[in-house]
């Protein structure tokens, strides 16, 4: 015993950090947690239960819940902190992006069959331009804790950013039980901090757009990143077919109609996820031109872009902010 | 009529039908192929409902079944025409308008329908399964190989929907790696009876419970997933063990109620295990596929692929993954194999038939299989009621 403790002595207590793993199901895909910590810090009841708090309010799929109430009322209703926060960034989002990143796309996205409301009809013009009289941000106002809306058709669609934000959510929960060093992946979107305990960063590889689901491929890419978050936007994996015709899920808010331009996806880093997957879907709206004219001399975001070239190759880009933020293999 | 009555009376006048008609069978000009309906229990009636959808392809214009009962609950599906009634089947093979019969009788009276069908020149939508034992089946796809114009398809229905063939796709493309079992269960909590206005009728309406007629669970149920494995790995058992018994409703049935077939398939180092159950509900259709790389666990109508965690770890020179949001529907966290569920296989199934008698090809679900499948049928029953390990014969090899 004097020995061992011999040995210690002179030495800075620091215990040894032992891996933690939660997995998950929730907002109909699967999560996943790697933490570094002492001891368990953060367990699956705790992350399950703050993810079903946050599907009872933005889950398209619960019919009781406060988005689907805003959404069958004729005037509007009042909304808890959670959706506040995801509305107000969308708010945010939409003027950043010019109006393409627009959560009242809804309608539209259910008559082209990629939302909760199913159909497999395409759209006709005239039914289009019915409904884009109810898509625009200046249809919704927030007032105090008070979301209206200008008229009882419109719609809001929080997907696009809410996996984003429930992963901002897990990374508060777990720094605020003193967890560090973590990476916390939910549909395919990622916060990260921290290091493992031999020091390297977590890898995070970008996934292959060859998708097999039955065969996964190698990634195409392996970054690391310090803190922030990655999502990913992409037509590769959500496609349906209307009138015998692949379409894309992505909806251009302003059109109506499903987006055919070259992009293929999106991954996008940033400081936190809600962020990052806000922007994802826009940048796959607004085309590779303007993305990469819009991020050209950003820092705090950035992307990695795969796109087909016109004569069919498949090639990639990163912009400025990507590689100031993370770190490639 | 008892059916052992009728099967003998119609063995009688077998031979006064063989007429050959070289013309035959090519599709009535309208396109519309006229049915002819013989058995019209649950199945039978099942098949019309199914038939019913497709208004420009087929027609039900006759119908046949011992009991007047069944023929006057098939009469309901006609809107305005009434079908022709038969009680005797030769009277409706008889009939020229007919030009596809549908054979959805008794096990027992497969054989005997189906020859007299072919032997009027009909093509054949045969329940499965397709014979009562090996012998009928082998003699069965000698008469049929006489009988090149027509076309036979066998009722293993569940396989001509788009998720069993990707299903097969996915095993014969290696993602499932080495697959080693295949675990697949038809349960109920129920006596798996019908109701029975007149005792007189029990043993026609009830058949399933008597040995003469039917081959209990294994032939009605099991045979489908049976099938399904020859057809997919193109194989066949080699070795039959078995054990069962009257467990649950021990109440004058013959055929067992609580089954498992255990089969060997040396050549894939392969174990198919095949139970059912009248006492119990929880896992109802189970269909598992056990490979190296990843489970696949079938419904009728959907499917999920679960890949082994250990493989995902092996991949995983990564600790994360971005990419576009997979959906998953299962908690466990498996894909989907196909984003929507199908439609019922005999949907799949009807409209194939209607194809292959346009062109004449072999069905999927064909003779060749169906004797494959009855034989293992017939074979897993031996070793289930004689209690004795039962095996594969060269004699029993069929192949197209």
């Amino acid at each position: 015993m004097l020995f061992v403790a011999g040995l210690c002595f002179g030495f800075t207590y620091k215990p040894a950090l032992n891996e933690f793993e939660i997995h998950g199901y929730a907002q109909g895909t699967t999560y996943n947690i790697i933490y570094y910590a002492a001891d368990t810090r953060v367990n699956k009841y705790q992350t399950d239960s703050l993810l079903e708090e946050l599907d009872k309010s933005v889950s398209l799929y619960q019919p009781a819940s406060l988005i689907n109430k805003f959404n069958a009322s004729p005037k509007g209703v009042y909304i808890d902190t959670l959706l506040k926060a995801l509305v107000s960034k969308a708010l945010e989002i939409n003027k950043q992006t010019n109006g393409m990143v627009d959560v009242t796309v809804k309608p539209l996205v259910d008559a082209w069959g990629f939302g909760s409301v199913k159909n497999t009809v395409k759209p006709n013009s005239t039914v289009i331009s019915k409904i884009k009289k109810s898509v625009g941000m200046s249809n919704l106002k927030l007032v105090g804790n008070y979301l209206s809306k200008k008229r009882p058709e419109v719609q809001i669609d929080l997907n696009g950013i809410a996996q984003g934000y429930s992963a901002d959510l897990l990374a508060q929960l777990l720094e605020r039980k003193g967890i560090y060093n973590y990476m916390i992946e939910i549909g395919g979107e990622l916060r990260i901090k921290g290091s493992k305990p031999n020091g390297n960063l977590f890898k995070i590889g970008i996934e292959s757009i060859n998708v097999n689901d039955f065969e996964p491929q190698p990634m195409r890419k392996i970054v690391s990143l310090k803190q922030g978050a990655l999502t990913t936007s992409g037509t590769y994996r959500k496609h349906v077919k209307a009138n015998g015709k692949e379409i894309s899920h992505l909806i251009n808010p302003k059109t109506g109609y499903p987006v055919s331009n070259e992009m293929i996806s999106v991954t996008v880093c940033a400081s936190d996820a809600i962020t990052a997957d806000g922007f994802d879907n826009g940048f796959m709206l607004m085309g590779l031109t303007q993305t990469l004219k819009y991020l050209k001399d950003r820092t705090d975001i950035g992307a990695y872009i795969i796109y087909k070239r016109s004569n069919g190759s498949i090639a990639d880009t990163t912009t400025k902010g990507f590689n100031i933020l993370t770190i490639t293999e | 009529m008892i059916r052992r009555t009728f099967l003998k009376n119609s063995g009688l006048v077998a031979g006064g039908l063989l007429l050959s008609n070289g013309q035959l069978l090519a599709k009535p000009a309208n396109g519309i192929i006229k049915i002819g309906i013989i058995g019209c229990g649950d199945r039978g009636k099942g098949i019309m409902r199914v038939i019913d959808q497709f208004p420009d392809k087929f027609k039900t214009v006759a119908i046949c079944d011992v009991l007047d009962m069944r023929l006057k609950e098939a009469q309901k599906f006609a809107k305005q025409t009434v079908y022709k009634q038969y009680t005797n089947h030769k009277q409706l093979l008889e009939n020229k308008d007919v030009d596809a019969v549908v054979i959805a009788v008794p096990l027992n009276m497969h054989y005997p329908v189906a020859v007299d069908s072919l032997k009027a020149n009909k093509h054949l939508y045969l329940e499965k399964t397709m014979t009562y034992n090996v012998r009928q089946a082998l003699d069965l796809l000698k008469l049929v190989k006489n009988h090149p114009k027509q076309v036979v398809q066998v009722g293993h229905q569940y396989r001509y929907s788009p998720l069993y063939y990707k299903v097969k796709e996915m095993i014969e493309k290696g993602y499932l790696g080495q697959i080693s079992q295949v675990d697949c269960r038809w349960d109920r909590n129920a006596n798996w009876r019908r109701p029975v206005p007149d005792p007189s009728l029990e043993r026609q309406i009830n058949w399933r419970m008597y040995k003469e007629y039917s081959g209990g669970l294994v032939a009605e149920l099991l045979s489908h997933q049976i099938d399904f494995i020859n057809w997919a790995f193109d194989t066949h058992p080699s070795e039959f063990m078995a054990t069962g018994g009257i467990d649950v409703f021990k109440d004058g049935r013959e055929t067992f109620d609580n089954v498992q077939v255990t089969l060997r398939y040396p050549e894939k180092n392969l174990i198919g295990n095949f139970g059912a159950t009248c006492g119990n509900s929880r896992d109802g259709y189970l269909f598992k596929i056990k490979g190296t790389k990843g489970t696949v666990s079938l419904l009728t109508d959907q499917g999920m692929f679960y890949p082994e965690q250990s493989l995902l770890k092996e991949k995983g020179v990564v600790d994360g993954v971005t990419g576009a949001t997979r959906i998953t529907w299962a908690k466990e966290g498996g894909t989907p194999i196909l984003p929507e569920p199908t439609r019922d296989g005999t949907w799949y199934a009807l409209n194939d038939f209607y194809d292959k008698i346009g062109t004449g090809e072999l069905p999927d679900s064909n003779i060749y299989t169906g004797a494959k499948t009855a034989i293992c049928v017939h074979l897993a029953n031996q070793a289930l009621y004689n209690n004795e390990i039962v095996h594969w014969k060269d004699e029993y090899n069929v192949k197209a």
